[in-house]
């Protein structure tokens, strides 16, 4: 067929090309200069500036047995989502909600107000909405029924304004009353950022206890080259995709 | 360009694609497979981490795939990114379609529920009135569940209930812990089936086409792949009217390709095989292509303690294990309020429970946690959605995937028969649990989302009749005699039951009947 012996012309000429590349990596001084194209050769691709190639050796290097952290470990968030007074409520809701319990680090022990700081700061407006009325919600009510903020109230002040919204829920029906969705959002969220912490992990370890949490993390797969859609090459532009449910 | 018109083209990898890749390459059929995404290898793709080292802690990217339930952050990377294949529908009727391109498709990530339909579902107009019946019953598909179960290698045990048939299992010797001993007892006084599951224990517990069915056509050396290509429209030859040709682009140089064929079969999944014909204007002469889109009720359940299992006393003796109450409505009796029926599942839970089954937080959260700890016992429904026309799919006027290709626009939601039906499945979870003397600690009537169960099926309908479905009873188009959908498209009506071993079944009979038309120089 045809296109077979074009394939295989094109394979023997690459072949000679590499040979040719290989003489000239061999000779000191060597000149980079593509030789005179011809019909059964394609014309070479731009070379790196420098005698040598960018690659070499990466191959061959040892493992470098460095032991890397998570930034966590070492750092904190720095919040600035939430306002000073949403920061001290959410800081009170952690202490209240996940308190450090037989050695087990509480959410204030794990940077959890931060880490949601930054969690709800990258969220879609409608979670962001709901964090920040709920924490405005929780401080108002403080005012209106003990003449405090929420951050100075009690346990037992705090736990008038929180239990009557408490609710149970199976996974995917969190509820959905106004303040009932944000309490119980909020705790679930306190709970699972304070669970997935190192610091917690490091606790299991410490108790003797399995470190849960372990899953196999899928890389990106061959990722697009393009994250936003554009127009094919070869066929006309078309409008972008809206999101779903636009 | 390329000269060459390969055999058979088959676009999709997944169960269905790969279970017609085996059958026709054993038969000496030169086969070319086209994937929309890209080959995964985990020892290359994946690592285990703990979740702390994850960017978000645990939490799922914010904003990414709003509709993929399942979707955390370990695994945000293996299903499709909703921006990249955007799709659309009514924001009060949203339809969560869940999806997987990477070479094996869906078949890499599901529950290995093995079931096979029975006539309740294969004939259900003539049990009941609604909707058609099927043109095959289980005694056409019965001697190929009992090939795809011997290759899944499918446990089970022979039950002798018509709404629930028996199969090629290897048996289920495992003795049930007593708190599934005590669910079943109740259960069997109210009249209720439990049984043991069926499942797919596949190699090393990997039920997938590409452990399973691909590398015995890999094996023949009839079959050829091409990953990463995302086909846009098939087209037909103007002369004979057979499709003859399949263009698609590269997924990431986004080169324009076209490759010929002398017979198609699509496997790409229910909703893209009938995005892809739609996009095509082919083989609709019918009109009900996209139309009659199903899957299965899922979210509604109940949880339960088993008040001898907590303190930390649930031993391996009492608790854990898992069964099915298979359908047992609208068998012999008649419900008032819904059609068809229902399965739950039941799992017996050793482990950690959930906080949000308690009003409570901190220490007293923390005692309950303790004190519930491996003592639950959880009921989760399967239910079928009936058939209707206008639960369907077309393709979008406005929005386009990453490609260009137009996207599809899914419209359908459930009605009063699937909300009763979750509402009777709870009550009833409920009161067996009672009658066992287990706390109920929690439940739930409303369903997730259609599209949820991953069940999708229909919209490329089977049927004898040309005027009223798209594909005949061998999956072959009626209007285009060398073009197959073998996945769940061709579904006439849903059932209770995860749908898998019935593709697979449906996929093997259409590649041998395919086989034979091309032996025959029918095809």
């Amino acid at each position: 067929m045809r296109r077979r012996d074009f394939v295989k012309g094109i394979l023997a000429a690459s072949a000679a090309a590499k040979a040719m590349s290989a003489q000239q990596a061999a000779a000191p001084g060597a000149q980079a200069t593509p030789p005179a194209a011809s019909p059964a050769m394609p014309p070479q691709g731009p070379v790196a500036p420098g005698p040598m190639p960018w690659n070499r050796g990466l191959l061959e290097a040892p493992q470098l047995g460095l032991r890397t952290l998570v930034p966590d470990a070492v750092a904190e968030t720095n919040a600035h989502f939430f306002n000073q007074t949403q920061t001290a409520t959410l800081r009170r809701l952690c202490a209240l909600l996940m308190p450090p319990l037989k050695g087990f680090p509480g959410a204030l022990d794990t940077g959890t107000p931060e880490f949601l700081d930054f969690l709800i700061g990258a969220s879609p407006r409608r979670q962001q909405l709901m964090y920040k009325s709920g924490l405005d919600w929780l401080d108002t009510e403080a005012k209106a029924k003990f003449a405090m903020t929420f951050e100075n109230t009690t346990d037992t002040q705090a736990d008038a304004l929180i239990r009557p919204w408490l609710r149970i829920w199976m996974t995917d029906h969190a509820p959905t009353e106004l303040h009932a969705a944000f309490i119980n959002q909020v705790h679930s969220d306190i709970r699972t950022a304070t669970m997935n912490s190192q610091e917690w992990s490091d606790a299991q370890l410490a108790a003797g206890k399995w470190r849960d949490g372990y899953d196999l993390y899928w890389y990106p797969v061959d990722p697009n080259l393009h994250d936003e859609p554009n127009a094919v090459l070869g066929r006309p532009a078309m409008p972008v995709a809206p999101a779903p449910h636009a | 360009m390329s000269e060459e018109t390969v055999d058979v083209l088959i676009i999709g990898s997944g169960h269905s694609g790969g279970m017609v890749a085996k059958i026709l390459t054993e038969k000496g059929i030169n086969c070319l497979m086209l994937n929309a995404g890209p080959v995964a290898d985990p020892h290359k793709d994946a690592e285990v981490k703990p979740t702390y080292a994850l960017p978000f802690r645990g939490f799922k990217q914010p904003g990414i795939l709003p509709h993929v339930f399942q979707a955390n952050e370990f695994n945000a990377n293996t299903w499709v990114d909703e921006k990249e294949v955007p799709y659309t529908c009514d924001a009060e009727h949203p339809y969560n379609w869940v999806r997987v391109r990477l070479f094996g498709g869906r078949s890499l990530f599901w529950s290995r529920q093995s079931f096979r339909l029975s006539d309740y579902e294969f004939k259900g107009k003539t049990h009941d009135g609604y909707g058609d019946d099927w043109p095959i019953s289980l005694k056409d598909l019965g001697p190929y569940y009992a090939r795809v179960e011997e290759i899944f290698r499918v446990t089970g045990n022979q039950d002798g209930l018509p709404q629930y048939p028996d199969g090629n299992f290897i048996p289920d010797d495992s003795p049930w812990s007593t708190s599934m001993q005590r669910f079943a007892a109740a259960g069997k006084a109210k009249g209720v089936p439990v049984c043991k599951a069926r499942s797919a224990q596949g190699v090393d517990g990997l039920a997938s086409s590409v452990n399973l069915l691909l590398p015995d056509a890999v094996k023949t050396g009839k079959l050829k792949a091409i990953p990463n290509v995302v086909v846009r429209e098939l087209s037909v030859d103007k002369n004979t009217g057979l499709v003859n040709e399949a263009h698609f682009v590269d997924r990431l140089s986004k080169r324009e390709m076209s490759v010929k064929a002398r017979v198609v079969v699509l496997a790409a999944g229910t909703l893209e095989s009938t995005r892809l014909l739609l996009n095509s204007k082919l083989a609709n002469s019918s009109g009900v292509m996209g139309h009659y889109l199903i899957d299965q009720v899922y979210g509604p359940g109940m949880v339960c303690s088993v008040p001898d299992a907590r303190d930390r006393k649930g031993t391996r003796e009492i608790m854990g294990g898992s069964g099915i109450i298979p359908r047992f409505r609208n068998i012999e009796t008649k419900e008032k309020n819904f059609l068809r029926g229902y399965a739950l599942n039941i799992y017996s839970n050793m482990g950690g429970v959930s906080p949000h089954y308690f009003a409570a937080y901190g220490a007293e959260l923390q005692q309950k946690l303790d004190s519930y700890y491996g003592s639950t016992l959880s009921a989760g429904i399967m239910g079928e959605v009936l058939a209707r026309y206008e639960n369907h799919v077309s393709i979008d006027k406005v929005a386009v995937d990453a490609w260009d290709i137009p996207a599809l626009r899914i419209q359908t939601k459930y009605t009063d028969n699937e909300f009763n039906m979750a509402r009777d499945a709870v009550d009833a979870a409920t009161a067996i649990a009672e009658g066992a003397g287990f706390e109920v600690l929690v439940k739930n009537y409303e369903p997730n989302p259609p599209g949820y169960s991953i069940h999708e099926l229909g919209t490329c309908r089977m049927g004898d009749d040309p005027k009223t479905s798209v594909l005949n009873k061998w999956n072959q188009s009626h209007d285009i005699k060398n073009l197959f959908v073998v996945d769940g498209s061709s579904f006439v009506s849903a059932g209770w039951q995860n749908p898998t071993m019935t593709i697979l079944s449906l996929a093997m009979r259409a590649a041998e009947h395919l086989a034979e038309q091309m032996r025959q120089g029918n095809v």
